[in-house]
């Protein structure tokens, strides 16, 4: 029996009436527990979670089907208000359910910037209209107009709802101001989440600083502008949690080995801190760039150095694809597989997928003139089922790292909202869960994508874990077309 | 076997017309191979073969140029557009001369790169450039990689003349030809050859590297820390396999016991960026000066892409001395240029032929 078959194609929004799922691999990362099992939904609450053993799970394994809990996306940008053009809310909430993603956290850079409440209102509009039930979570700016000088309405954004605060797009260059951003976001209890990058050593610079971008000629990108970045944010941070015990940072798409491992001895140290890595930065690397177009960990060498592509016979493409500038860039093979050890050993808390959708003007430019940014929300789970495919990560881990793990970067506040849920399986709430296929794979093609942002380095491959049922507070988000 | 009887490098009718008004093979060696790149982007594709048969039909067009009306109807009726978005003299006339020699017709558009943010985008131009009626695009744009984004929307064949820092392939042919020209036996295998200057920086390093490695040469590159970032990790990788060169901050080194030096420019603007301390500064550690050339050995032969700073990265006497080789890679520059004109051409008949059969 095939689970496709047991759904009725329902319009997105549609109360799920009823679903059973028999002979899954189901993933509870909210009770450490996977296995073979069953679910049934009725009327949109998850009714029964059956955990199947002995003879009855015999010949259900984690290759097939798997049911876990909907996945959370801390870092998105939807573009509504000011470039819809490059996305909407509407078009961005059906990009995430058709990522298994039935929450969202959207980050404030739109235009005008989410920096008092208003903003936030016009956007849930947005989300209502669209009748789509994926859970819309927002981050307020840190400062004014994302101008890095003076605080935002801090305490109005959050008696809004917004679920943290970030000037992404920006790091906060002044310390200073970060500082009281910490301090002050800490009272209200909600994270500050940094973009961290020293702007002064990456002023027009196009890729890694590294064998890639030396060869091709581009601009050096050099890791220590981010290591740099964070070794100043958690020493203010270790400051202000003296005064300011609520103080919470959250470091966003961490991309290098040194960063991390700043963050893990900073963990260690008890300070309260978390991060998260992307999907392109653990499974891609800067030799795309060149034409390579291999995955991260077949780019490692045996001395944990990135191989070389040219010598490798690894360039299949052409080079200087600008779907692949993004901020923080791509880097090497060394990072990517830091980011993948980050994530297993706990000291990455989260995969968020910075989902960044560019028109094609914007996009279809000289390398060096295009804007930075991947639309990846469709693409995280067969990227991240790939690291997987390949004994980079367990599944337990990346499932973990899509629900509980950005769960428990939010926490629980007492004012927002059903993001205090408990992204498990659990029995007598609403279903939010997703169904998918590993043993499936699907071609990302513009046509196949949600997303009005076509800028994927991954156009025209084959993607393991098709996506064929999202629910999210008990209703469709995504179910995939019949066969 | 000649170009005009080669399906894949002559053309039908014009292009081997290339062999009047005399022999085109005139006592030259004909080429040894086949050209098979649709575009000229980089050097990083060419092979020692696809060098050899560049240097041989550019001998083949600096005899023509020695003629008393040095043009021959190659590419009549080819329509060849120059499109620049960096300002440029001498890499813009040589072009503009080569594609004349071969009896092209040539349209020149100098395009400032400030006009992509809000005017017409780069592949507009290249599809409005197309439907005018070229067949051949010269391209020249302070961007890394745009030559390439400009090859996928064009019918014809893309000529990169020069990419941001990534790459400038005529000067590296038109370099390596001159080397070959002047150095006993015509040949740079084994020859060491200091590249002195803003490495950082420049394109004509790149393009160098590996034109030069894939020739055999043993290459150095040389400058201040701050403007080889990078390179001792590319040297290191053995990048395409053996093509190896060594990066020191040693002059000495360097230039000791050289064949060929080859100064690049030192610009202003590396001091703005915090990369140099002084021009002055540069001139007396770095500056290629006659005592500094006596390291070198005694027959060695000087280089410089131009423009020069004489007084900063030569010394005007060393610029104008009797090793130097600058004005002959002026004058290479067009042969070359006419050489890969004339292979590409060759190379997108002998593709459209292959097409039709």
């Amino acid at each position: 029996m095939t689970v496709g078959a047991r759904f009725q194609q329902s319009p997105v929004g549609a109360r799920l009436a009823d679903l059973e799922i028999t002979r899954a691999w189901l993933v509870d990362p909210a009770s450490g527990r996977e296995g073979p099992g069953e679910i049934v939904v009725t009327d949109g609450i998850l009714e029964a979670v059956t955990w199947l053993e002995g003879p009855e799970a015999e010949g259900v394994d984690a290759s097939g089907v798997i049911v876990a809990p909907g996945f959370l996306d801390l870092h998105a940008h939807f573009r509504e208000p000011g470039n819809e053009d490059a996305e909407s809310v509407a078009t961005g909430l059906a990009a995430a359910a058709h990522g298994g993603f039935s929450a969202v956290c959207l980050m404030p850079n739109t235009t005008p910037a989410l920096d008092e409440p208003s903003v936030l209102a016009r956007i849930r509009d947005a989300a209502a209209a669209s009748g789509s039930p994926v859970t819309l979570f927002a981050h307020g700016a840190v400062s004014a107009d994302r101008a890095g000088a003076q605080l935002a309405a801090l305490g109005e954004l959050a008696d809004a709802g917004v679920v943290g605060f970030s000037d992404d797009g920006s790091p906060v260059h002044s310390a200073t101001l970060f500082r009281s951003a910490l301090a002050y976001a800490g009272m209200l209890g909600l994270p500050v989440i940094d973009h961290a990058e020293d702007p002064t050593m990456t002023e027009g610079a196009e890729a890694n600083e590294g064998l890639i971008a030396t060869v091709l000629g581009l601009r050096g990108w050099p890791g220590a502008a981010e290591a740099g970045a964070v070794a100043r944010d958690l020493a203010i941070l270790a400051d202000v949690v003296r005064d300011v015990p609520g103080a919470r940072l959250h470091l966003t798409h961490l991309s290098t080995a040194a960063s991390l491992e700043l963050v893990r001895r900073a963990k260690a140290a008890g300070l309260p801190v978390t991060c998260d890595v992307t999907p392109h930065h653990l499974g891609l690397t800067d030799e795309w760039i060149a034409g390579a177009r291999r995955w991260s960990w077949e780019a490692l060498g045996d001395d944990g150095a990135a191989r070389d592509p040219w010598r490798d016979g690894a360039i299949t493409a052409p080079p200087f694809d600008p779907s692949l500038r993004v901020n923080p860039p791509l880097r090497s093979a060394t990072d990517a597989a830091a980011c993948l050890a980050a994530l297993a050993d706990g000291t990455a808390d989260a995969i968020a997928t910075d989902h960044a959708p560019h028109t094609e003007v914007d996009k279809a430019v000289e390398f060096g003139l295009a804007a930075n940014g991947i639309s990846g929300i469709e693409t995280a789970l067969g990227v991240v089922l790939a690291a997987v495919d390949a004994g980079r990560l367990t599944l337990a881990t990346a499932i973990a790292a899509l629900t509980t793990g950005p769960g428990r970067v939010l926490g629980d506040r007492p004012s927002g909202g059903t993001h205090g849920r408990s992204r498990g399986l659990t029995e007598g709430e609403p279903a939010d869960l997703v169904v998918f296929d590993r043993s499936a794979t699907w071609t990302v093609d513009a046509a196949a994508l949600a997303s009005k942002g076509k800028n994927s380095p991954l156009l025209g491959r084959d993607l393991p874990g098709r996506v064929l049922l999202t629910v999210a507070d008990g209703r469709i988000a995504y179910e995939a077309p019949e066969g | 076997m000649s170009p005009a009887t080669d399906p894949a490098l002559a053309a039908p009718e014009d292009v081997a017309d290339l062999s009047v008004p005399g022999s085109l093979a005139g006592g030259n060696p004909a080429p040894a191979g086949r050209w098979t790149h649709r575009h000229l982007l980089d050097v990083d594709v060419l092979s020692a073969e696809d060098l050899d048969l560049v240097m041989q039909t550019s001998a083949t067009m600096t005899e023509i140029l020695a003629r008393p009306i040095p043009k021959v109807p190659a590419l009549r009726g080819w329509g060849v557009t120059i499109l620049f978005y960096e300002a440029s003299t001498r890499t813009r006339v040589s072009f503009e001369v080569a594609a004349k020699n071969l009896s092209a017709d040539v349209v020149n558009i100098a395009a400032a790169s400030s006009s992509v943010a809000k005017g017409e985008s780069l592949i507009d131009t290249v599809r409005t450039v197309e439907a005018l009626g070229a067949r051949m695009l010269v391209i020249r744009h302070s961007t890394s990689g745009a030559p390439y984004l400009a090859a996928e929307h064009f019918a014809g064949s893309v000529l990169n003349g020069g990419d941001g820092w990534h790459a400038h392939p005529t000067q590296a042919l038109l370099d390596l030809y001159t080397m070959r020209t002047h150095l006993p036996g015509g040949t740079v295998v084994g020859r060491k050859i200091a590249i002195l200057g803003d490495i950082l920086h420049s394109r004509v390093a790149r393009s160098n590297i590996w034109a030069l490695t894939a020739a055999g040469a043993d290459v150095w590159v040389c400058g201040p820390a701050t403007l080889l970032r990078g390179f001792e990790a590319w040297a290191a990788s053995g990048v395409a396999g053996s093509r190896r060169f060594t990066v020191t901050s040693d002059v000495g080194a360097a230039l000791r016991d050289a064949d060929v030096v080859m100064a690049l420019r030192i610009q202003r603007e590396r001091m703005a960026g915090g990369l140099l301390p002084s021009l002055r500064e540069y001139a007396a550690r770095f500056g290629l000066t006659r005592e500094r050339l006596a390291l070198a050995k005694p027959e060695v032969l000087v280089m410089h892409p131009g423009p020069m700073n004489e007084g900063v990265e030569i010394a005007p006497d060393v610029a104008a001395g009797s090793h130097s080789l600058i004005t002959d890679q002026v004058a290479n520059g067009v042969a070359v240029r006419m050489a890969v004109l004339y292979l590409l051409a060759g190379a997108r008949e002998g593709t459209a032929r292959r097409a039709g059969e």
